[in-house]
């Protein structure tokens, strides 16, 4: 076996550890084999020990292990990786995006996936924010890249339509807040649906203006998905409120 | 400038050709593997990347179209030599002629858009 350097040994050891890595059982004995008399042939003649930069020109030549299979004969799960680490920059960006929604599905009952979903779709708004600079279609990538985006979008629309009324109606139904407050005379569960409705109602008014105002960048943030989205599609969410808190008044008043 | 289309293409036809090519290098004589890759890094485009022509080699081994046996050399180590079985000589054959159909096929078509 022919002499190297301490750093050549070290690097022709990691070669090889990336050869074995790729290829699997016997066909990686046979080809490290053949690798190991390919380097031997090209740095015989070289006086020992062998360097790294004259070994790197052979492992160069060879290439990386990783791309020596054809995409078919690797399993599915290495060809989605191979295509993250080696693929053009505009499909590894949206298989990573995918990659973390996948995570984050996966460990949603650990409940730390859910942690994910803001690097999710981090890296698949700034995918398409990039394919925009481009002016490039996003074709086929939207299945990879739109999914965390619009989980997001979801998660915090649907959040935000209850999410702040829910501590309210809590104190109000259920430590009987609302029949103490308004009216103990009155009967309970007119109360509480009178109050609920109205509560619901004015927290949609606030939230539609809330979002009216934030309108320009709550669009850019879940662009594309909200390019169709218009400022007056916001006042059914208001007149939605209005109707609530229409009920509400009726119930407690009438 | 090439187009990715182009590249594309190209890079699956050479994908394709190679395992023809290693095979037909062996047609006349054995020959280790560095040999192997040198001939065909010889030649203009066929050869992407050296190393691709490794795993090619040991899965024609493992289907036995090609065999293996050790030499010693008087410079260097051993040398694992090729050498194709009679299996692998009459599949050889029959990608040949397959090929020359192909080239026939292709040259007609060219020469029909030509008329």
């Amino acid at each position: 076996m022919i002499e190297l350097s301490d750093s050549a040994r070290q690097r022709f050891d990691d070669y090889l550890h990336r050869l074995r890595r790729t290829l699997r059982g016997n066909q990686a004995d046979d080809v490290e084999q053949s690798v190991r008399e390919h380097v031997e042939i090209a740095l015989a003649g070289i006086p020992a020990p062998v360097g790294a930069e004259h070994l790197g020109v052979v492992l160069e030549r060879l290439g990386p292990p990783e791309r020596w299979l054809p995409e078919e004969e690797l399993p599915i799960w290495r060809r989605v990786m191979t295509r993250i680490a080696n693929g053009p920059d505009d499909w590894r960006v949206a298989y990573l995006s995918f990659g973390l929604f996948l995570l984050t599905l996966l460990l949603l009952p650990l409940g730390i996936g859910i942690l994910l979903l803001v690097p999710a779709y981090l890296v698949g708004r700034a995918f398409v924010e990039l394919l925009s600079e481009r002016g490039e279609p996003i074709g086929a990538r939207r299945w990879l890249v739109y999914p965390p985006i619009a989980a997001l979008l979801f998660l915090l629309f649907s959040g935000f339509l209850i999410g702040p009324v829910v501590p309210l109606l809590g104190w109000g139904i259920g430590e009987g807040g609302f029949h103490r407050l308004w009216n103990p005379a009155m009967d309970r569960i007119r109360v509480n649906a009178g109050l609920t409705a109205a509560s619901i109602g004015l927290w949609w008014i606030l939230y539609s203006v809330v979002l009216t105002i934030l309108f320009r960048p709550i669009r850019f943030a879940f662009a594309p998905l909200l390019d169709r989205l218009r400022r007056r599609h916001l006042w059914l969410l208001s007149l939605a409120g209005a109707i609530s808190l229409g009920v509400g008044a009726a119930l407690l008043y009438l | 400038m090439p187009s990715a289309f182009y590249d594309n293409w190209t890079t699956q036809l050479r994908k394709g050709l190679l395992e023809l090519a290693i095979l037909n290098t062996l047609g006349d004589a054995a020959l280790y593997g560095y040999e192997i890759v040198r001939r065909l890094g010889d030649v203009d485009g066929l050869v992407i990347t050296e190393g691709t022509i490794y795993p090619i080699l040991s899965r024609l081994k493992n289907e036995n179209y090609v065999e293996t046996y050790i030499e010693e050399s008087p410079e260097g180590p051993p040398r694992k030599y090729y050498r194709l079985t009679p299996r692998g000589r009459e599949e050889l054959r029959r990608m040949n002629q397959h090929w020359e159909r192909l080239h026939e096929a292709i040259g007609h078509v060219r020469k029909e858009r030509g008329r």
